[in-house]
């Protein structure tokens, strides 16, 4: 089989020469102006420092208080989790489960997916998964909402703030590093690379 | 001319999921590098696309008729619809918040639900007119839906939070399940969709 060396626009189906682009420039799309490729500085390498540093962030972030009010006496503090907790026991499954999946389970298995790949492309080594995982790693990505989650709890606080004191938890600096390291994480994975990659180190 | 320069009029067809380019004729449908099934256009998307566009009005009825959520202090409930929610922000003197409420849970629902309409309407009607710009309305309508998850975040920080029996209470609506369902809808429906039909119609 001789390999087709052409490309096409996934937005308007334009036929394209494969243009080798270089770091801090954009490939856009002639015709709709999509797009096609902003190479980032030693993706690979970044994708998989970033992804380990995720995966830590991860664990404090999850676990530890976001934020605590105090109300006429009360005291509570919330997680992530308890956000998803509380919604289920007021029988609220579909919208507990949509927090669950957006909030939590999805930006752990973007990392997880990120650090699966880039270690894999890292020390060269095949492994016949690594195309099922960059699809998912693609479909999964858009459904990952930390960055609105975040404006949610700044929201939340806003609200609060008239009749509650707040008090600001450690894991809400966690969430917000976490927060950083996947927009940067999403910003350095460079997905033609990676697929030309895998490519190549299939058998 | 009739659109010569799309891939697929060249007898290609491109990966949706890897983006590489397989002979049109190959026999086989999986693509030979990601395995992902290949189509030339993303299968039924107009059906699809208007199936979930069409759920997703009638929920938005719900979504804003019904309360989002109910606020009790000192036993004293009072449900909120989404407007209403806005309204007591207002209310309080936190208008740029307000604002971005208004952004985040009314107009880009709307926004949504009416341009995805017109994008079905252009590739129905085949509109010759400005194919670029309706493009880039596709792309922002992808892009912007994430963000009307704001509303629902708040709702479950909220709930957990604010959970202090008779004195101080928020409690999720039925409208928050309405809401969480036109936002996943809509953005299924901007998924489903392929701007490449809008190309394909190009004279
Ligand atoms: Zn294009
Ligand atoms: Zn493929």
């Amino acid at each position: 089989m001789n390999k087709i060396t052409l490309t096409a626009c996934p937005e308007c189906d334009l036929l394209l020469n494969p243009t080798q682009t270089v770091v801090g420039d954009k490939a856009h799309c002639p015709r709709c102006g999509y797009l096609l490729q902003r190479p980032s500085k030693q993706s690979i390498e970044r994708t998989f420092a970033l992804s380990i540093a995720g995966l830590i962030l991860m664990f404090p972030a999850n676990l530890m208080p976001l934020i605590g009010i105090k109300m006429l006496g009360n005291a509570k503090d919330g997680t992530l989790w308890s956000g998803v907790l509380a919604l289920f026991e007021e029988h609220m499954w579909g919208v507990a489960v949509l927090v669950f999946l957006s909030s939590i389970l999805f930006p752990l298995l973007n990392i997880i997916l990120s650090l699966l790949i880039s270690a894999h492309l890292y020390f060269n080594k095949p492994n016949r998964h690594l195309a099922h995982w960059m699809r998912w790693l693609q479909h999964i990505d858009e459904w990952a909402m930390l960055e609105v989650y975040m404006l949610g709890i700044i929201v939340a606080c806003v609200k609060l703030s008239s009749t509650s004191e707040l008090k600001f938890g450690f894991g809400l600096y966690a969430f917000v590093a976490l927060l950083i390291v996947t927009g940067m994480l999403t910003s350095s994975l460079d997905k033609v690379l990676f697929w030309r990659q895998i490519g190549r180190l299939k058998p | 001319m009739k659109s010569k320069k799309t891939a697929l009029a060249q007898g290609f067809i491109r990966c949706h999921d890897c983006g590489c380019l397989s002979k049109r004729a190959d026999k086989n449908r999986l693509c030979p590098l990601c395995g992902g099934q290949l189509h030339p256009r993303l299968p039924n998307s107009f059906q699809r696309t208007a199936a979930l566009l069409l759920s997703a009005f009638c929920l938005y009825i719900p979504a804003n008729t019904f309360p989002i959520m109910t606020v009790t202090s000192l036993g004293v409930g009072e449900p909120h619809t989404i407007i209403g929610g806005i309204i007591a922000l207002v209310n309080s003197g936190m208008v740029p918040i307000a604002l971005l409420v208004l952004v985040a849970s009314i107009l880009v629902p709307l926004l949504k639900l009416l341009g995805i309409s017109l994008l079905l309407l252009n590739v129905h009607y085949r509109w010759q007119a400005h194919a670029k710009k309706w493009t880039v309305m596709y792309r922002i309508i992808a892009f912007v839906g994430r963000w009307s998850m704001l509303d629902i975040f708040m709702i479950s920080i909220l709930v957990s939070l604010v959970d202090m029996g008779g004195v101080a209470q928020v409690i999720a609506g039925p409208a928050a399940t309405a809401f969480a369902a036109v936002v996943v809808l809509t953005m299924f429906a901007a998924k489903s969709f392929d701007p490449r039909l809008i190309w394909d119609n190009q004279r």
